[in-house]
């Protein structure tokens, strides 16, 4: 009896199984694809579906040649939606699950895991310098990165400080964490290897993912900060104000700051995008952890120009690096192993850099086109008693983009958007300034002793005091390559006779009785002797500071030395100029002989007509 | 018994399903061809629907049967020989199991495969060679797996339990009834498969039956994995061999073994949410 009642009831349970079974069947079969089910050759059910001609991305990583799952992950042996995208990636590239997108085995496992250690991933150096410069640490220097500092409960205000103003730009940040700037790049490899989608370009379902990285790429985070990428572009940043002043002369950037013209940077003249100079080393890191970005920055300008350090050139039979020889091979190019090759400063390769008739030329990667590349010439310029210790970029650095003065108070009322919590949270950082501007860059002294351009990096008053931060005045130059070089390099005066370039900042240098003073345009609230925009005095006891351990202003007998020279460049303003040849001679002969030494010691030096025009002016003129 | 017939009812339909749902799968590409089968062959999500209920009945059946006979008194009706025989079906039909949910070839069963791989290699002396002998080597194709999961085990189990209950093949009101529930079960409850990928943080969860012991194993060496089962195994085998306290002690062992895993269970669960 009772096995019969159970029969009866497995029967009707069976039945019932039977009926939801036969739905589920009938689900099954009519929502099953009928387009193809195979890319890359193998089985890729995701292009039943997605079959339309703007979801696929082109090149090569076109549909039919990777399919979706390769970047997106989820599962491409699914039959349903649900089942199909569980687990997918939405934003491929991301370092969140870079191993398993385009750093899988057998794509791009090198490049993804240099990413993750490179600056751009990390950005220690922004986070250093911002905690230092809050008095939060002792030196401009430190490991801690961008997504240590995004992780933590608890923040100093100098990392909210960063987390509000700064972290859209480092590579973790997610796409919906981004800054406005480069919204809807993608993060991590993304960011740069995904077509830009300007605003009011026409959106695509699906951009383009290559390795021509496009300039337009790096604009969105370099236009920030040191706005290398607008300085190349012969763009410089204005407040609104400045812009209605300059009316129709000044412009809008993508993300709708205004902007004023300058001279775009000789190499974007010549037609070469970022990545052309650019090594992938520089950009996607060696490996290293550097902790500033001029240690992981390879190339320099003697790469191409020379003359080649010790051990800046081999041949191709010695390189090894197996992402250059990659990269030669996605462009179709082969090297002859007795080739000469120049290498950057760690030794990466410039594999557009190749020998030709008399020099060197460039290629310029995405058109390959290639360009006559211009030695260095050892003429006078270059030769220059004194000058030994300027970096290229110190004299053909035609101008840089200054915000002299900045003040940054934290509003406990307000709120801003937060990087680190994607959502707008409670307390904001305003920024103001007294304008922005373009001029030659002043001049800094780097940790290595080498003279290189400069600009006022934080010249700033902080009162972080309403979020328990400190209340302080910091006076920190930071030293950069503007990336305006010109052909042309800077004259003499515009360094010698400028206080603006020997970090004196701006107002007017006098020279009485061959001593030479100094008196600010607009003198600082705790120094009057100071310039507002100033680094240092001409006989400060100690160099202004920047924002390097060891970076500093030109120091008082530097000054004394820079200055020496002002009173005979109105009449030798020529470095073939016979008097610069030994300088010291000169002055010796001129103070045993007298001289019709034009310059007195009234005033600022006199313009001479006679300098500026006559070719070779030497003593001999002059007695 | 009628629960003992049926159980043995339960593994004739988990073997002739799996007979059925052999063709489909590829060792090669499990993942994708058991999609396949779910998605592009008529009715085969019910087919292996039936398999995977009839599977897990024949394990439940194999439990709640072992606690009738304890309950009852009824061990020292087989002779020890074949007692201790009839205890060793469970862990024989958990590894047939096992071999089933490893075969799935996704993300759970990856990450159980590699687990199953380090337990077994924790055996002294064979482990190594142990884990080759199951699970194929490292890198290979789930191939070795199948062949242990529809021979090996099965044939195994079906010896076993044949043995016990003195007969070579289940009668078939039980089959029927068998059959039946596993229909029911297969139509109204859809059999999932996991993720290709593991989600990133995603604690990816083990085969229901093992879960108390993928919990032990978060805190407990790799070797817990195989000895606690055997500690459990031993007990209810000495069960035979025990009167008066020696028995009620060896029970509550198990008992409490039980209870034990089941709370393990529960934990990974909580955790896993």
């Amino acid at each position: 009896m009772f096995r019969a009642q159970a029969l009866l009831l497995a029967l009707l349970l069976a039945l019932a199984g039977l009926l939801g079974a036969l739905g589920r069947e009938r689900q099954r079969a009519a929502a099953l694809g009928r387009a193809p089910d195979r890319a890359g050759g193998k089985v890729e059910r995701c292009v039943t579906c997605h079959v339309r001609p703007e979801e696929d991305p082109g090149g090569a990583h076109a549909r039919a040649a990777v399919g979706c799952s390769s970047c997106h992950l989820g599962n491409p042996f699914a039959f349903d939606k649900a089942r199909a995208h569980a687990g997918m990636e939405p934003e491929p590239g991301a370092l969140r699950s870079v191993a398993r997108t385009c750093g899988r085995s057998g794509c791009h496992v090198r490049e993804a895991a240099r990413v993750a250690t490179s600056l751009m991933a990390r950005a220690s150096g922004i986070v250093s310098v911002n905690r230092w410069a809050f008095g939060e640490v002792s030196e401009p220097r430190g490991t801690a990165t961008m997504v240590d500092l995004l992780a933590k409960e608890e923040r100093t205000p100098a990392e909210d400080h960063l987390a509000k103003l700064c972290a859209g730009c480092h590579l973790h940040a997610l796409r919906a964490s981004r800054d406005d700037a480069i919204h809807g790049n993608g993060s991590g490899c993304s960011a740069c290897h995904v077509a830009r989608r300007l605003p009011g370009a026409v959106p695509r379902p699906h951009p383009s993912v290559d390795a021509h990285v496009t300039d337009d790429r790096c604009l969105g985070c370099h236009s920030r900060s040191g706005r290398i990428a607008l300085t190349y572009e012969g763009l410089y940043e204005i407040e609104p104000a400045q812009a209605a002043a300059l009316g129709t002369a000044a412009t809008t950037l993508h993300d709708g700051r205004p902007a004023g013209h300058a001279e775009a940077d000789v190499h974007r003249r010549a037609g070469l995008s970022c990545v052309d100079c650019h090594l992938h080393t520089d950009l996607m890191g060696d490996g290293t952890r550097h902790e500033h970005s001029e240690s992981q920055v390879e190339i320099a300008c003697e790469a191409c120009h020379g003359p080649a350090r010790d051990g800046g050139e081999t041949t191709w039979a010695e390189v090894r690096d197996p992402i250059t020889r990659d990269l030669l091979r996605q462009q179709g190019e082969t090297r002859p192993p007795g080739e000469r090759v120049r290498l950057g400063r760690h030794g990466t390769p410039v594999w557009n850099l190749r020998p030709s008739e008399g020099g060197w030329s460039t290629l310029r990667k995405r058109q390959g086109v290639a360009l006559a590349t211009r030695p260095t010439p050892a003429d006078a310029n270059h030769r220059l008693p004194g000058h030994e210790r300027l970096t290229c970029s110190a004299c053909h650095s035609a101008w840089a983009p200054t915000c002299s003065t900045c003040h940054t108070r934290y509003d406990a009322e307000g709120a801003q958007w937060d990087f680190a919590k994607a959502a707008e949270t409670p307390g904001r950082w305003v920024e103001a300034s007294e304008g922005y501007d373009a001029r030659p860059p002043a001049l800094a002294v780097r940790p290595d002793g080498r003279i290189a351009p400069a600009i006022p990096g934080m010249v700033m008053d902080l009162d972080a005091a309403a979020g328990s931060g400190p209340r302080v005045s910091r006076r920190l130059y930071a030293s950069l390559d503007p990336h305006s070089t010109g052909k042309k390099a800077r004259d003499c005066a515009s360094c010698h006779l400028s206080s603006w370039a020997l970090g004196l900042g701006t107002g007017t240098l006098s020279f009485e009785s061959g001593a030479a003073s100094f008196s600010p345009a607009s003198p600082a609230t705790d120094d009057a002797r100071l310039a507002v925009d100033g680094w240092t005095l001409l006989d400060a006891p100690s160099p202004g500071i920047g924002t390097r351990v060891g970076l500093r202003s030109l120091d008082a007998a530097e000054l004394r030395r820079a200055l020496a020279v002002s009173a005979c460049l109105p009449c030798h303003a020529k470095a073939t100029d016979l008097v610069w040849r030994d300088f010291a001679g000169s002055k010796a002969r001129l103070a045993r002989g007298g001289t019709r030494c034009g310059f007195r010691s009234a005033g600022s030096p006199r313009p001479s007509a006679r300098a500026e025009g006559a070719g070779l002016v030497g003593l001999k003129d002059i007695r | 018994m009628i629960l003992g017939r049926v159980t043995f009812g339960l593994l004739a339909v988990a073997l002739f399903s799996g007979l059925a749902l052999a063709p489909f799968w590829s060792a090669g590409r499990a993942l994708e061809s058991l999609e396949t089968l779910n998605g592009a062959t008529p009715w085969g999500f019910f087919l292996r629907g039936v398999h995977a209920f009839s599977a897990w009945g024949f394990l439940l059946g194999t439990l709640a049967h072992l606690g009738e006979v304890l309950w009852k008194r009824t061990e020292s009706r087989l002779r020890p020989a074949v007692w201790w025989r009839s205890v060793a079906l469970l862990p024989v039909a958990v590894l047939a199991l096992l071999g089933g949910f490893l075969m799935r070839g996704d993300a759970e069963a990856q990450a159980a495969l590699a687990v199953w791989r380090e337990v077994s290699s924790s055996v002294p002396i064979a482990g190594r060679a142990l884990a080759a002998l199951l699970l194929g080597l490292p890198g290979a194709d789930l191939a070795p797996v199948s062949l242990h999961h529809a021979g090996t085990f099965t044939l195994l189990a079906w010896l076993l339990t044949a043995e016990h209950g003195g007969t070579l093949l289940p009668d078939l009101r039980s089959t029927v009834l068998a059959a039946l529930a596993s229909f029911a079960a297969a139509g109204l409850f859809p059999v999932s498969l996991g993720p290709p990928v593991a989600p990133d943080g995603a604690l990816l969860l083990g085969p229901w039956y093992l879960l108390g012991l993928q919990g032990a194993l978060l805190d407990l060496p790799v070797a817990a994995g195989w000895l606690l089962p055997l500690a459990l195994l031993l007990a209810v085998g000495l069960v035979r061999h025990a009167d008066g306290r020696a028995r009620a002690a060896l029970l509550a062992l198990a008992a409490a073994w039980g209870a034990g895993y089941l709370a393990l269970t529960l934990r990974l669960l909580l955790a896993a949410r």
